[in-house]
């Protein structure tokens, strides 16, 4: 007859075996006076680990009342909710960018017409929703231009998703009738349309204002300045006016994390963030809070309850995000555009 | 339902602390952790309670490894920012004896792999063999061959040790 295992007597010992494992081992040992003794050696060894593992234990504290986890837990399931919806739409994201996409050269800053800034005003018609088909105006647009610029349905579609319906301030609802308006003529405009011409509300106050102070390591740069420094890849939306630029260097990687703040027509803030993803998403997961420890002063500005949203997108260890108040469909059309323009290039 | 989480946390918190307590290796953060994680269960309602609670400890230990990891990068940027000490207390001799016998094992579990490490603590921590393989993704059957080996690598590491330092004591009498 064979001998236990070691391992099967530690099971054993440990009541990890079965029933009926456990009673043909039993009988075993009744005849087996060498089994017997490697059980107690085993017995022994587990007594000790045990023993030696009891040493490694904290300070024994009272635990706190249930009740309080239980308060924490229910101020959670309220948040969960927002925190679902940013996932999604995290998730929509993805599929509507697809690959070949590279965070740190967006739409060069040398062109004129900015194709992006419309998008962005047009962009409430471009909702989700009825996203599906293609949008034939692009299409024209590009063939007016003669430009390289690709038809939209080369760009994945992406998933819609519905969201929460969010009521709009007075502001966008004017840009959503406006950019009605656009899509009729949106043949046309795409020639004739000079680049918008965008008012510089006093946002600079309202910024600098809303936005927490911000630690040492985060430094507010001219457009100019950081271009020179970061090689001329700034992020940002093209034709939209900058309002600030924050840098902040990182540690291993020559190219910073970097906030660019713009403003659209109607006077909303949108934010352009990338670095390396791991920085990005903290900032991400803290904006609208307070920031615990301040060591990443957090940026995100213009929070207007029920309409900030967020994107953000992950290519290799760095990551880009857009936030701003505006509704998420205008966003995933920012994007779907910039998808675009990267691929002609 | 919560009731039964209640019960749960008053069987299990120490337990979920002290498993915490041997990845992160501070007392405060380890309970900060240990509360979180039954703050969690009580948001999601898990179906098996138990085994969730480890495996949500678990996954927080090691996002704080690599959120320490982070902070580390950070703080070197930071010239000149007063990075807290750990203050020292002056300690009572027996006081230094426990601490001196707690570094030795904590040695000697660094010593494991990574995997016979968490199987052997999820084991002292009160899981039983079905538990260890769901969170692990081992075999029932594998779970006891891997305690076998944890037990032993741990005990040989800190009886090796203790030989080292009575062999160096040895040497600074004579």
């Amino acid at each position: 007859m064979r001998h236990i295992p070691e391992d099967e007597l530690h099971a054993y010992l440990d009541q990890g075996l079965s029933r009926s494992q456990a009673v043909e081992i039993e009988s075993h040992l009744a005849g087996c006076s060498s089994c017997r003794a490697t059980r107690d050696a085993i017995a022994a060894l587990r007594d000790r680990t045990t023993a030696l593992l009891a040493t490694l234990s904290p300070p024994r504290r009272l635990p706190p009342a249930f009740d309080t986890l239980r308060e924490q837990a229910a101020d959670r399931v309220s948040t969960r909710r927002r925190q679902m919806r940013l996932g999604v739409w995290a998730a929509s994201l993805v599929a509507a960018v697809g690959l070949g996409w590279t965070a740190s050269s967006l739409i060069g800053p040398g062109r004129t017409e900015s194709v992006a800034a419309r998008e962005t005003t047009a962009a409430p018609q471009v909702a989700a929703p009825q996203v599906a088909a293609p949008r034939p105006a692009v299409a024209v647009a590009g063939a007016d231009t003669g430009g390289p610029r690709p038809a939209v349905d080369r760009t994945p579609k992406a998933t819609p998703v519905r969201l929460q319906p969010t009521p709009r301030p007075p502001a966008a609802r004017r840009a959503l009738q406006k950019a009605r308006e656009d899509s009729i003529r949106a043949a046309k405009l795409a020639v004739l349309d000079p680049a918008p011409v965008l008012e510089l509300t006093p946002l600079e106050e309202r910024g600098s204002e809303q936005g927490e102070p911000l630690e040492g390591m985060w430094r507010t740069m001219s457009w100019d300045g950081a271009q020179d420094e970061t090689g001329r890849s700034v992020p940002h939306i093209d034709g939209l006016p900058v309002l600030r630029v924050q840098v902040q260097a990182t540690a291993q990687s020559k190219r910073p994390l970097m906030v660019v703040a713009q403003q659209l027509a109607d006077g909303q803030v949108i934010q352009t963030i990338e670095g390396p993803a791991a920085d990005v998403s903290e900032l991400l997961s803290r904006r609208g809070g307070t920031s615990a420890d301040g060591k990443l002063g957090v940026t995100v500005t213009e929070a207007t309850p029920g309409i900030d949203q967020a994107m953000a997108m992950q290519l290799g260890d760095r990551m880009l995000a857009i936030t701003g108040a505006l509704p998420s469909d205008s966003l995933r059309a920012m994007i779907r555009r910039i998808n675009a323009e990267m691929r002609s290039k | 339902m919560s009731d039964e989480l209640e019960k749960l946390y008053q069987s299990t918190y120490t337990a979920v602390v002290r498993f915490l307590y041997r990845k992160v290796w501070d007392a405060e953060r380890a309970e900060d952790l240990a509360q979180e994680v039954f703050v969690r269960a009580l948001a999601h309602r898990p179906d098996k309670p138990r085994a969730w609670v480890f495996a949500v400890a678990a996954n927080l230990a090691r996002d704080e490894a690599r959120a320490a990891v982070r902070r580390k990068r950070h703080l070197t940027l930071l010239k000149g920012d007063p990075i807290a000490q750990p203050t020292v207390a002056p300690a009572a001799d027996d006081n230094v004896e426990h601490e001196e016998k707690m570094a030795s094992v904590h040695e000697a579990l660094s010593t494991l792999t990574p995997r016979d490490r968490e199987i052997l603590l999820l084991w002292d921590a009160g899981l039983s063999y079905p538990e260890i393989a769901a969170q692990t993704g081992l075999a029932v059957g594998a779970v006891g061959t891997t305690l076998a080996r944890a037990r032993r690598r741990l005990v040989d590491a800190h009886d090796r040790q203790q030989n080292r330092t009575r062999l160096g004591d040895n040497a600074a009498h004579s």
